[in-house]
């Protein structure tokens, strides 16, 4: 059993290494062999090896020394986008050994820049693109500025299809020499829905705390690691319980650190597949919107969610007075 | 130490002079322009309308500036504007003639917003028509003057706005207090009481009597318990006001009489509507006037403008009480804000999350707050179930054994 964590442990360090993603991987590798690479995003959902790739990239193209070579900030942590511009500074002013002319510098959550900072970022990029090139990792390419998109080379990556993960999982499962079982399997594949690194962290998890990988362990792990789900939190609200409701919102920010934009987003994926009627879904679409427009201008999130808790609870009083 | 004890400060250091009020000099220079313009004859604005938050100084500015210009203060309250016949009783002959010693007199209508309901129609009427013939000035005081029902007054009077005064401003008073009672105080502590206070001088100097009469040093951590403090009685009632409210005009005015800021009444509002308000429709009602009430609550936070207190107020009070019934179904008591609980108490907590998600996220190649939702469940189970492997794999996340006791803690 493996002291660290499996997602790190199993990363692969080269691009050979890299399951699926075939088309990324033949562009990058053409990259390393001409010793040149653009400015590039890598754009697409969790867990689908973004940073992964990009990290291969740089081992590939500067050798096991890569780390003196490259730079990884991540925009979510990094305070403003003047701490940036300070760091990329210093890190381009010097070239590196070899025959890569350039550094790489790996800029993760991109998407999480304001337009301003990433205007500030274009120009940064610009004016070091002789000794650094970047690398931007976002979930939405969308989110980045056009003139930013227009000068980088996109990559998009998907989520991996079902018998990747499974032959990623029984791979894992015979280096770590653990039992598992199928429904075990399907079970992680299910509730990982694509995304690698929560299909490791589930699989590590479940294979240390019990002996054999069973569908319900997994189910038991998962459901303790996510106590209130957002689903969950407005299936309470439209059976009437507002309370619970409000408490599970309040579990979930504070103890859990979600951020109440990621739960607008959630819960609003949630409206459409829950069972009422279509023109609730709407009507309650309309209301997420207009929580999510008072968010970005600075309302309460707790105050706000719980309203929006409260329509749910109106619409399923509604939606059962209907029914009689 | 000075003074006997029962003199409540307020009074006792109640500016004498123009000179000595607080803040909002601009009002002030109004109102003195105002005083001067009826040297020359009556002018084309025969009352003024002094208006703004408690405790910033209304009441006390026309007292001090009746001293500086020695004139004779006729001053009322809300209890006369209940009829038409005790306002003109009140002022009618007042308004009409000089004073009996050959001081000029100033006729003071306070507490403006007292006047509640249909039934006192009659009063304003009154209160115009005094207005309109009247030869000696005139001064209406009220919370607010856009009050629908003032909509004729306010064609008839100069308004003149008070503003909430900085939290430097009612410090910096604070200390003049202090000096003159012989009493050291951290500037850290007057700070405090005066933040608490958001503007109102009033509550400032009351709170500071009752935390430092009596000593020679006053320091932050004699003060910080007031955060905790708990008036809960006071709080019960004003909510109470609020929730079950009779008329628009008496929910809003609850807010004056809560000993607690707009903020954390709010939250107090917020925590309580759900154990009161059970009906869907008006609970959802309800949550939305609050939760609109707390967009303008970030306009004011973010324009420094205050003026959108008047809409905060509104909706938090009146426009919660009015989604409803207002039928008490049995007791319920009110609820501690959860909000102010757990933010208080936690953050340390969060200081500790936040470093704990840095150091995951260092090595996991995250953010601090996506290793906290995508990576930290998983650790803290192992953590529980595996201790060994657990223990280790945080050894190798760089986590000290304060933090896998911390993780260990949460529970799941």
């Amino acid at each position: 059993m493996g002291y660290e964590m499996w997602t790190e442990k199993y990363r692969p360090r080269t691009l050979d290494e890299i399951v699926d993603q075939e088309e990324i991987v033949a562009r990058l590798k053409s990259f390393v062999r001409a010793k040149n690479v653009p400015h590039c995003i890598f754009a697409g959902p969790p867990g689908t090896g973004k940073t992964t790739a990009a990290l291969c990239l740089a081992h590939d193209l500067y050798g096991e020394n890569y780390r003196e070579y490259i730079m990884e900030l991540n925009a979510s942590d990094e305070r403003g986008i003047n701490v940036i511009r300070e760091t990329v500074k210093t890190f381009a002013r010097t070239k590196p050994i070899g025959d890569v002319t350039f550094k790489l510098l790996i800029l993760d959550e991109a998407d999480n820049m304001t337009d301003d900072a990433q205007q500030a970022l274009r120009r940064t990029m610009e004016r070091y693109s002789e000794t650094a090139r970047f690398i931007l990792i976002a979930n939405y390419s969308g989110k980045i500025i056009e003139p930013i998109q227009s000068r980088c080379a996109p990559f998009r990556f998907t989520y991996l299809p079902a018998e990747a993960i499974a032959k990623r999982i029984k791979y894992i499962c015979e280096r770590e020499d653990v039992d598992i079982t199928e429904d075990g399997i399907e079970a992680i594949i299910d509730l990982s829905g694509g995304d690698l690194r929560k299909t490791l962290n589930i699989l590590q998890t479940a294979a240390s705390v019990g002996k054999t990988v069973t569908a319900d362990l997994v189910y038991a792990v998962v459901g303790k690691a996510n106590p209130a789900d957002i689903r969950e939190m407005m299936l309470t609200a439209l059976n009437g319980d507002f309370i619970s409701a409000r408490n599970k919102l309040r579990e979930l920010t504070r103890k859990y650190g979600l951020a109440g934009t990621d739960i607008i987003r959630q819960i609003h994926g949630e409206v459409f597949r829950l069972n009422i009627p279509d023109a609730w879904k709407v009507k309650l679409a309309d209301f997420i919107g207009e929580v999510d427009y008072r968010l970005v201008r600075g309302a309460t999130e707790e105050v706000q969610l719980s309203a929006l808790l409260a329509k749910l609870v109106e619409a399923g009083y509604e939606m059962k007075k209907g029914a009689k | 130490m000075s003074s006997s004890p029962y003199i409540p400060w307020t009074l006792k250091y109640k500016p004498r002079s123009l000179s000595e009020i607080i803040g909002n000099e601009e009002a002030k220079k109004k109102i003195l322009e105002w005083m001067n313009s009826w040297k020359k004859g009556i002018p084309e604005k025969r009352a003024l309308f002094i208006y703004g938050p408690p405790g910033v100084g209304k009441t006390a500015t026309v007292e001090a500036l009746a001293n500086d210009l020695n004139m004779e203060l006729v001053m009322t309250d809300a209890s006369t504007y209940r009829t038409e016949e005790n306002v003109r009783r009140f002022a009618g002959r007042a308004s009409q003639y000089g004073s009996l010693f050959g001081r000029g007199k100033i006729i003071v209508f306070d507490e403006v917003d007292g006047i509640t309901g249909s039934a006192d129609t009659g009063g304003l009427a009154a209160i115009i028509d005094v207005i309109k013939n009247t030869r000696v000035p005139v001064i209406l005081i009220a919370n607010d003057a856009y009050d629908p029902r003032f909509a004729p007054l306010r064609n008839l009077c100069l308004l003149v706005e008070f503003k909430r005064l900085s939290v430097t401003e009612v410090a910096r008073h604070l200390a003049r207090i202090c000096a003159r009672e012989g009493i050291v105080a951290d500037e850290k502590a007057l700070r405090f009481i005066a933040e608490r206070s958001s503007g109102d001088i009033r509550s400032a100097i009351l709170d500071l009597q009752a935390l430092a009469q009596g000593r020679s040093r006053l320091t932050y951590e004699d003060v910080s318990w007031l955060a905790a403090r708990d008036r809960k009685e006071e709080i019960f009632n004003v909510l109470r006001m609020i929730f079950y409210a009779k008329s628009a005009s008496s929910a809003k005015s609850a807010v004056n009489m809560a000993d607690v800021d707009v903020d954390m009444l709010f939250e107090w509002i917020y925590e309580n509507i759900p154990y009161h308000i059970k009906n869907p429709p008006e609970l959802a009602a309800a949550m939305d006037a609050l939760a609109k009430a707390d967009i303008y609550r970030g306009a004011l936070k973010e324009t420094g403008d205050w003026s959108f207190l008047r809409y905060i107020i509104d909706l938090m009070t009146a426009g919660v009480a009015f989604s409803w019934s207002r039928k008490a179904s049995g007791w319920v008591p009110f609820k501690f804000p959860e909000r102010i609980k757990i933010a208080s108490a936690t953050k340390e907590e969060r200081e500790m999350l936040e470093e704990i998600g840095k150091r995951i996220g260092k090595k996991c190649h995250l953010s601090s707050s996506r290793a906290i939702v995508e990576v930290l469940p998983y650790l803290r189970i192992i953590l529980q179930n595996n201790p060994k492997v657990g223990k280790r794999i945080a050894r190798w996340l760089n986590l000290t054994d304060e933090m896998v006791s911390y993780i260990l803690s949460m529970s799941g």
